[in-house]
Parts: C-alpha cells; sequence; structure tokens
C-alpha cells in the first residue's frame, strides 16, 4: 500500500512537471514571435494570401492559449506533427536520428560505470598513496576538459595525423571499412564513444572515490574486517554497496540528458544523430521539430529522475517512503 | 592561480596583445592559416586574425560571462531559496515546487533555439543596435535558467541557521526580519553558496563556449567558443587556431573547479582539526 501510493504521487508530479515545462517552452518560443512572422523575416517573398492561408492552415491566426492546448493534445497522442523542412513525421524522425544518438551514449554510459568503479576502488583502497594520487589528479583533470575538447583533441591525433580513425560520421560513404557495415559501424564510433567515456568515467571516479573513502570509515566496515572477511570481499561486497547508492542520482542524470548533450558530441563528430537534428531544426526555423524534441528531452529527463528515486526506494531500505 | 592568472589577462591583456583584435592584416600578406612564428605566437587562424591576440580578447569576454550569468543566477536562487527556507509552509512549497520544474528545463538545447529565434526578430528594430545583444541574451538566459542549484541550497541553509541561537537572540532584540535575513542569515550561508557560485561561473563560461561552438554566439563579440567555431573546418591544416582557444576554456573552467574545490576544504570545519 504504502509503495503503491508513493508511485502513484511521484507519477502525479512527474506529469506535472512535464505539463510545466511544456508550458514554459510553448510560451518562450512564441513570445519571441508567432513563428509564421519569425519565419517570415528570415524568408520573405510571400504573397499575403498565400500568408493567411497557410496560417489559418496551422491555426497561427488562433491565440497562443488555444494553440499550447491544441499542440499538448497531439502530444499526448504522440502525434509530434510534420516537419516543415523534411515534410516528414516528427515523431519518425526522432526515432531514426535518436536511435544514432543513444547508440554513443548508453554504451558511454554503462562503460564508464565499469571503469570508474575500478578506478575509484583502486583509489580508495589505498587512500593518499601514490596510486590514489594519480587516479584523481588524472579524473579531476579529465573531469574539468570540456568533452568536446577533448574529442577535437582525438580527431587531431587519431584521425588527422595518425590516420587511424575516420574523424567524421557513423558510417563510410562509399565502401564500408573492413568490407563489413558492422564493422565500419563500430570503427566509427570509437572515437566519439571514446570522448563521452572519458569524460563520464571522470567524473564518476570523483564521486564514486569519495564516497568509498567515506564508507570505509564506518564501522559495519571494521565489524566485516574483524569478523575475517578477506579484503577483497569487504569491499566489493560490503563498502561498494553501499557507496554506489548516491552515485545513482548522476546516473540518473547521465541518462536522463543523453539527447540534451548530443548536440555538441554530434556536432564535433558530424554524427547523425538527435543533436545534429536539433541543430539542423533551428537553423531551418523547424518548429514542430524543435518542440518535438525538447519535449522528448524534457520527458526523459523526467522519466529518469523518477526511475532514480524509484531505485533508491527498492535498494536503501533505510529510505522511508515519505 | 589560475584564475588569477586569467582575470590578470582580462585586465592587463589588451595593453599587451601584439596586434589589434581586428586587425586581419595577415588575410592581405596571404599569411591566413599560418603556423606560430615570432611575429604570430599562436599562428594566425583562417580569417587573418592573430590568434594570440584574440585568445587574450577572449579572457574578459569569458569572465564577463560566467560573473554575469551567475549574478543573475545567485540573486535570484537566493532570494527564492532564502525565502522558502525562511518563511517555511505553504510559501516554502510553492517555491520548491517552481524549483523543480525549473530544474528539469532542457536550459541548453532552449538556448540555442532561443538565440537563434531572437537573433531575428530583433532585425530591424532598435533592439538591434544594443551592442553585444546575442551575448547579453546568452548571459541572462544562463543565469534565468541557472538558479534552481543554489536555491536549493539556499533554502537547506536559511532552514539551518534560522533556528540556531544567535537568530533568535537577534529576533529577541527586535530586529527587523530583512535585517536578520541580509545581514545575520545570509554572511553565514555565503561560505556554502561560495563553492556553487565558483562552480556555475566555470559552468556558464563553459555554456557559452559551447554555444558559440554550435554557432549560436555573439557574431561581434571575441570569444574562445567563437575562435573554435571559426576555425574548426580548418582544424587539419590550422589547429593551433583551435588548441589555443581551447586550452584557454580548459585553463578557466579547470581554474574555478580547483576554487570550488578549495574553498569547500577551507570552509570544512571537519578538514580543520
Amino acid at each position: 500500500m504504502g509503495i503503491l501510493r508513493f508511485l502513484l504521487r511521484r507519477l502525479l508530479f512527474a506529469v506535472v512537471l512535464i505539463l510545466g515545462v511544456s508550458a514554459i517552452i510553448f510560451f518562450l518560443l512564441n513570445a519571441i514571435g508567432n513563428p509564421i512572422d519569425v519565419m517570415m523575416a528570415d524568408n520573405p517573398g510571400i504573397t499575403d494570401e498565400a500568408l493567411a492561408a497557410v496560417k489559418a492552415y496551422y491555426h497561427l491566426d488562433a491565440s497562443v492559449g488555444y494553440r499550447y492546448l491544441i499542440w499538448l493534445g497531439n502530444m499526448a497522442q504522440l502525434d509530434f506533427g510534420t516537419s516543415i523542412s523534411t515534410n516528414m513525421p516528427v515523431g519518425g524522425m526522432l526515432l531514426t536520428w535518436g536511435a544514432e544518438t543513444l547508440k554513443l551514449q548508453i554504451p558511454a554510459i554503462l562503460l564508464a560505470l565499469l571503469l570508474s568503479i575500478g578506478f575509484a576502488t583502486i583509489a580508495a583502497m589505498r587512500q593518499y598513496s601514490r596510486t590514489d594520487f594519480t587516479v584523481m589528479s588524472a579524473a579531476l583533470l579529465g573531469h574539468s576538459l570540456p568533452g568536446f575538447l577533448l574529442g577535437v583533441l582525438l580527431i587531431l591525433i587519431f584521425a588527422y595525423w595518425l590516420g587511424v580513425f575516420p574523424s567524421y560520421g557513423a558510417y563510410s560513404t562509399r565502401n564500408p571499412l573492413f568490407g563489413s557495415t558492422l564493422a565500419d559501424g563500430l570503427w566509427h564510433m570509437v572515437l566519439p564513444l571514446t570522448m563521452l567515456t572519458v569524460f563520464n568515467t571522470a567524473t564518476l571516479t570523483l564521486l564514486l572515490r569519495g564516497n568509498l573513502v567515506d564508507v570505509l570509515r564506518q564501522d559495519f566496515i571494521m565489524a566485516a574486517r574483524a569478523s575475517g572477511l578477506p579484503e577483497r570481499r569487504v569491499v566489493f561486497h560490503h563498502a561498494l554497496r553501499n557507496a554506489i547508492i548516491p552515485v545513482l542520482t548522476y546516473l540518473g542524470i547521465l541518462f536522463g540528458l543523453m539527447l540534451a548533450t548530443a548536440p555538441v558530441t554530434e556536432s564535433v563528430f558530424t554524427w547523425p544523430g538527435a543533436g545534429a537534428l536539433y541543430l539542423a531544426a533551428i537553423q531551418a526555423l523547424d518548429y514542430p521539430v524543435i518542440m518535438g524534441e525538447t519535449m522528448v528531452v524534457t520527458v526523459m529527463l523526467v522519466g529518469f529522475t523518477l526511475l532514480t528515486d524509484l531505485a533508491y526506494v527498492v535498494i536503501d531500505p533505510r529510505i522511508r517512503l515519505n | 592561480m589560475l584564475i588569477a592568472f586569467i582575470v590578470l589577462v582580462a585586465l592587463i591583456g589588451p595593453f599587451l596583445a601584439p596586434y589589434a583584435p581586428n586587425d586581419q592584416s595577415a588575410m592581405i600578406e596571404f599569411a591566413s592559416r599560418g603556423g606560430p612564428t615570432w611575429a604570430h605566437p599562436f599562428g594566425t587562424d583562417r580569417n587573418g586574425y592573430d590568434v594570440l591576440t584574440r585568445v587574450i580578447y577572449g579572457a574578459p569576454t569569458a569572465l564577463a560571462v560566467g560573473l554575469g550569468a551567475m549574478l543573475v543566477a545567485s540573486l535570484t536562487g537566493i532570494l527564492i531559496g532564502g525565502v522558502a527556507g525562511y518563511l517555511g509552509g505553504i510559501a516554502d512549497e510553492i517555491l520548491m515546487r517552481l524549483t523543480d520544474l525549473f530544474l528539469v528545463i532542457p536550459v541548453f538545447v532552449m538556448i540555442l533555439a532561443v538565440v537563434r529565434l531572437f537573433g531575428i526578430v530583433v532585425v530591424g528594430t532598435w533592439l538591434e543596435r544594443v551592442p553585444f545583444l546575442n551575448l547579453a541574451t546568452i548571459v541572462l538566459l544562463l543565469g534565468f535558467f541557472g538558479w534552481p542549484p543554489i536555491a536549493r541550497l539556499s533554502r537547506a541553509e536559511f532552514l539551518r541557521l534560522k533556528g540556531l541561537d544567535f537568530v533568535e537572540a537577534a529576533r529577541c532584540i527586535g530586529a527587523q526580519p530583512s535585517d536578520i535575513l541580509l545581514r545575520h542569515i545570509l554572511p553565514n550561508a555565503m561560505p556554502s553558496l561560495a563553492v556553487v557560485i565558483a562552480l556555475g561561473i566555470g559552468g556558464a563560461i563553459l555554456a557559452e563556449s559551447m554555444i558559440s561552438f554550435l554557432g549560436f554566439g555573439d557574431p561581434k563579440a571575441v570569444s574562445w567558443g567563437q575562435l573554435l567555431f571559426f576555425n574548426y573546418q580548418v582544424l587539419k591544416v590550422a589547429p593551433w587556431a583551435v588548441l589555443a582557444p581551447g586550452t584557454a576554456i580548459f585553463i578557466t573552467v579547470l581554474g574555478f573547479n580547483l576554487l570550488a574545490d578549495g574553498l569547500s576544504d577551507a570552509f570544512n570545519p571537519r578538514l580543520k582539526q
């Protein structure tokens, strides 16, 4: 009963959040100017009659509030509308391009989690040693080096100077490398995946190591050690389990922001993903795509935050449902 | 240290810079995209600018963006968080739910769209004549959407401090609520807020450089992100024009991260023992 009510309340709040953000996005973008006027200013040369017809067709002559309600109704039915520049359904476009983004982001986050567990454990087990210092300095550097600069460095070194990896795109335009489409795709993923993984690993290592050091000082660890358990079992079985709980929040944010951070990554590597789609849509003033993708980004962020909250309740019995 | 260096460059740099920021003379001498020489220590870029000069002139821009955005964000955040924490009850509930709402707005993608649309609308109006309008828009938006973390922390601090004896004492001698808030609670909340604000300055500088790198920056302003944007396409032939501003961004962000780290250590009583 308790968990069900908690779940329901959280879900309700998530819906309210999404509605709130949708209103802010819609009214902010429309406050700048009526979409048709903005597009006209950028591309004049249309007769008044044609303008009126377009306005009527898209309900752009109606009030902002009315337009918001129509848009919200369509969104609720997962109808994202039709792209102005490609004339294709926006929902389908987001799926195709979004898949390319997730193909990079999901492995990068999972890989970073594994690597950071390794690094943080090594550092925390030898606190204040030279190993610890090296790992932590590297992590702080990696955390401060903006991802897109690392991407630029990777391209310069591995694509231009050494010529090992391709510098742009997700696939070769003509002949796939190594004669196989799969290998070609994977080879193209190496540099962008490295860039994302390094940044995520650095941040996760910083967080995890701090938590581990705290946990390792607590009484129950001493009890576990006193009972004669091997150190490895103490660290991995008892300490790590507790240290990883606070990291969940950050993991949730990483997953939630997968699409939001994509524009920069994909512009460095000319990657055909959701971020590139969004940038192109802004340039082309493709309102349905802009609004649709912003909403998907918001829903993902709220959704993963909700999942994180639920995960806490399931994993950590100390957290009370209120 | 790093920050002192950046501030120093921002302050006296313009007097030391070897060329004027808008000097494209290298273009005339067929020396654009030239490698580092004695005349141009960091080389020249594809527009014929001296890279060192542009990087130096980027420092005040970066600091203005970071400080400006965080000024807006801190004022809003401390006001909202402070009021919520001090008053409690229904005001707290409403303000904190508002914070939750602003926390899930996809800020970065929103700013890109707003900057682009706004840039079209202002053409032909008096706003067009405002200097560095695009940059100001970015700074305001970064501040306007950047306050929720500060509000959350302010609320927690004000909530903790308002129950302490010295605040009670101030109230007993009849201090005004505004006096208690501004002169008694706020100064004591500042240490932990300073850490978040320092991180935020670095974050805002990074955000502006990414927005500019994507091509939505202020074409009239000299910023590191702009340099990256203009020269990224010639990375293969003129890597110095990308690496120099990139290093500047890295040093600045690292500097503010280290500052935040140092501040949090300095204010942490547990570490002093």
